[in-house]
């Protein structure tokens, strides 16, 4: 029961999260200021989300040239500096990915 | 874009999206098999994707349940880890605010870092609201999916946390973010994000993410209104 709770109260909180901006009736009024903050906001949150995968591994951070994770990371820009392909980058990027964890 | 078919413009939509949505395989099947694993039913777990559908929090909570935290403790740290999506709908606003209730409240339902990702890019001119339907549908669909299977097989397959599978979703936002670091400020922000995130999650504070998330942009709009000011 206690479960079910807990799954009705975090339903609940998602959907809050998610839906107050969207809401017409919220009185704000989003000014040039504000849209030019929000514009930082795709590279801004996405990086925030990459770094945790690349740098901590159980709770210990690990910048050792040899973190696979950190290798095929910079691998990923290189290759989509090169190829302007999304599919392609990430593929060829989990590729090396397993390569330098093998090999390390 | 805007005048395609909204059939078309959902498929569209929808293989966009698949790529990012098999790069979730792996959290799908974890949150599937930990929760089981964490005494939870395969009706609750299964609900926790319906319902709640945010990889993360999923995790965490479970992970949270299985340690014995109390509910609340285990709802504010949801609140914590999920308050990106504020910042998402704040982005999206002058594109879905002023749609009517039945689209808003379905676009809200499916919006995700994935959704934010694809469907962030367009403006007012170019926005297909069909096509936003099916970049969200196709992830929730899949999620579920791979939810489902991880409640029927996930445990068959030892150390499933241990694969490094997490890398692929990496990669996918690395691809993301690269092509749009195109000026000072951009580069700014990306390289704040990316050092408070690691020094926040270093710390072990719940909101690492959109903490860090935060700096860079401040970072990154600061760099551009001095710019601005000293041009």
């Amino acid at each position: 029961m206690t479960t079910w709770l807990i799954i009705g109260g975090m339903t609940l909180i998602l959907f809050f999260n998610r839906y107050l901006f969207l809401e017409p009736r919220l009185p704000i009024r989003l000014n040039r200021g504000v849209r030019e903050f929000l514009g930082f906001a795709v590279p801004g949150m996405l990086t925030a989300i990459c770094g945790p995968i690349i740098f901590i591994k159980d709770h210990t951070l690990n910048l050792s040239p040899g973190n696979p994770y950190l290798l095929a990371g910079v691998c990923a820009v290189g290759l989509m500096l090169w190829s302007r392909n999304v599919l392609l980058s990430v593929a060829l990027s989990v590729a090396l990915f397993y390569l330098f964890r093998w090999w390390l | 874009m805007p005048t395609t078919l909204p059939r078309v413009a959902f498929i569209r939509g929808a293989i966009a999206c698949l790529p990012l949505t098999l790069a979730c395989a792996p959290w799908g099947l974890l949150a599937g098999s930990t929760a089981i694993d964490a005494q939870l039913t395969p009706m609750q777990t299964q609900g926790l994707s319906l319902f709640v559908f945010a990889g993360a929090a999923q995790l965490v909570a479970i992970g949270m349940i299985k340690g014995g935290a109390s509910a609340l403790s285990i709802l504010v740290t949801t609140l914590l880890l999920t308050s990106q999506h504020l910042l998402y709908a704040m982005h999206l606003r002058p594109l879905v605010s002023p749609m009517q209730a039945k689209w808003r409240i379905s676009l809200g339902f499916v919006l995700t870092d994935e959704f934010f990702a694809l469907v962030s890019p367009f403006d007012q001119k170019t926005f297909n609201r069909w096509y936003a339907l099916g970049v969200g549908l196709c992830m929730y669909v899949g999620w579920n999916l791979f939810t489902c299977i991880g409640v029927l097989v996930g445990r068959s397959i030892p150390g499933l946390d241990q694969l490094g599978l997490e890398f692929s979703i990496a990669a996918t936002f690395i691809a993301l973010i690269t092509p749009i670091v195109r000026n000072g400020p951009t580069v700014v922000c990306v390289v704040i994000s990316l050092l408070s995130v690691v020094l926040f999650s270093y710390w072990q504070w719940e909101s690492a993410i959109v903490l860090a998330g935060l700096a860079g942009m401040t970072a990154g709009y600061l760099c551009k209104r001095l710019g601005a000011y000293l041009a």
